[in-house]
Parts: structure tokens; sequence; C-alpha cells
């Protein structure tokens, strides 16, 4: 691999990097809204009953 | 209060800011800064090199910090702060490392050498990657636990001051300090660049560090609210 070839390896694993860990906090932030509505669903269920 | 003002512009200011900021570095690492003369274009990684590095210490301070005042005030929040901030502080470890072997294979002909400054990068890496598994295997709300952490968190950050000492106290392939002095040994062109690059990935960690905090608290309130909601459930019923 040349010169710009590393230069250009190096700063794509850099911004892969970071847009990963983004994409995995959106899909975390994701998952524990859903699991608040899931609770807030089975409460209201439950206090209907 | 003024903290807690400005805390709150977190969402409206280090987003937009931090993303033109790092297109600004793109931007001169690339274009702007001078080629070096003996290792060429290759040498533009420093632009991300050193930044992702300063990164992980801001974060891993973060930890130790939130570490420290978990162990005075025995309040989760700061053991969720904590663990906010070591996830980035990994994230930009890995890229120092990984940025950095894609550097050394043309200056130094391997991807890896067992170098003081990369060994010592590796053992942090290593020391807050237990921390994670250990916290997150064991229960959020395990006052023992989160206490065994948060002085492991300290132990372990002190690895930094070692990383930054490596060059001086060791024979080692990354060079003296050039920036860290009172008269830096780039040209200023490059130190320019260097400073600014250092600024949008600080802009970039804290941001992350402020969301990667906000998801902790978030999932040990929730963790709460699940007892809660189950223990009014089963008195019910």
């Amino acid at each position: 691999m040349s010169e710009v070839g590393f230069l250009f390896a190096g700063f794509a694993v850099f911004w892969a990097g970071l847009f990963t860990y983004l994409v995995i906090l959106q899909v975390r932030i994701r998952n524990l809204q859903n699991q608040v509505d899931m609770l807030e669903n089975t409460i209201e269920n439950h206090d209907e009953i | 209060m003024i903290l807690n003002n400005i805390y709150e512009l977190r969402w409206k200011v280090l987003p937009p800011a931090a993303g033109v900021a790092m297109i600004g570095m793109a931007a001169l690492a690339l274009i702007t800064a001078p080629t070096e003369v003996i290792e060429g274009d290759v040498q533009r990684l420093l632009y991300v090199h050193l930044p992702s590095a300063l990164a992980s210490y801001f974060a891993f301070s973060i930890t130790a910090i939130c570490s420290v005042l978990f162990l005075l005030k025995r309040d989760f929040k700061w053991d969720s702060a904590a663990q906010g901030a070591a996830i980035v502080g990994l994230i930009f470890t890995l890229l120092t490392l990984l940025t950095g072997s894609l550097w050394g294979k043309p200056i130094w002909g391997v991807y890896w050498q067992w170098d003081p400054r990369i060994t010592t990068t590796l053992i942090l890496f290593l020391i807050f990657s237990a921390y994670l598994v250990a916290r997150k295997s064991t229960s959020l709300d395990s006052d023992k636990s989160a206490r065994f952490c948060s002085i492991y968190a300290i132990i372990g950050f002190l690895d930094i001051p070692l990383i930054h000492m490596s060059v001086r106290w060791w024979r080692t392939l990354h060079p003296q300090p050039i920036i860290a002095k009172l008269n830096p040994a780039l040209p200023d062109e490059m130190l320019l660049v260097t400073l600014f690059s250092v600024l949008a990935v600080i802009l970039v960690a804290a941001w992350f560090i402020t969301l990667g905090i906000e998801t902790e608290l978030l999932s040990q309130r929730l963790l709460k609210l699940k007892a809660i909601a189950k223990a009014s459930i089963s008195e019910k019923s």
C-alpha cells in the first residue's frame, strides 16, 4: 500500500469509528426508549384491571 | 445555577460545533497543512492520532473524577457518568492504537512494536475494558461493585501519566515531546492545524461523553422504574 493509501486508511478508520459509536448509541437509546414505552403500557394495563 | 444553564445548552451547542470543527479539521489536515519533508503525506495522520490520544485522556480523566465523586457522595449518578465517559475513552484509545499502527507501518516497517508508549497505551485499553466488563457484569445498583470499580478506575487512571512520561523514561520509537514544551518543535502551520484538530476532536469527545452519560443515567433510571413497577404490581395482585 502506498503512503496515501495508509493516510486514507487512517482517516477512514477514524471516521468509521466515530460514526459506528454514534449508530450504536442511537440503537441503545432506541432500545431504552422502547423499554420505557413497554413499562408504561404494562403499568397502564395493570391499572385498568 | 450558571453551570446548570451551560449544561442545558449541550444539545444545542456541542453537535453543530463538533460537526463544523471536524469538517474544518479534515480540510486543514488534508489540504492546508504542509507536507512533511521526511515522512511525506502519511505524517498527516498526526492530526487524528494525537487528538485521539488526548481525547482518551480527557474521557478517562472524567471517569476518574466521577469515580472520586462517587466514593465521596455515594450517588449512583456519578457511577453512571464514570461508565459513560469510560466507553468514550476506550473508543478513542482504540482509534489511537489503530491510526498509530497505520502510521507505523510505512515509517517503521511494522504495524506493531512493543514500544513503551504503545504498550502502556494498550495496557490503558485493557484496564478500562476490564473496568467496563466488571461494572456491566454486576448489578448497576450494587454499592459494593460500584465502589470496587471506582477505586479500580482511579488506580487505572494512573497509567496516563505513565504513558506521557514513557518517552522520557525509556528508549522508544516515539519522538520526545514536540508540542508540550515552551518552544514547540513543529512549524507554525503544522502547529496551528494540530491545535485545531485537538480542539475539534475534544469537542466530539465532549459530545460523545454527554451522550454516553445520558444513556447510562437513562438505563439506571429504567432499572429503578422496573423495580418500582414490579413491586407495585406484585403488591396489587
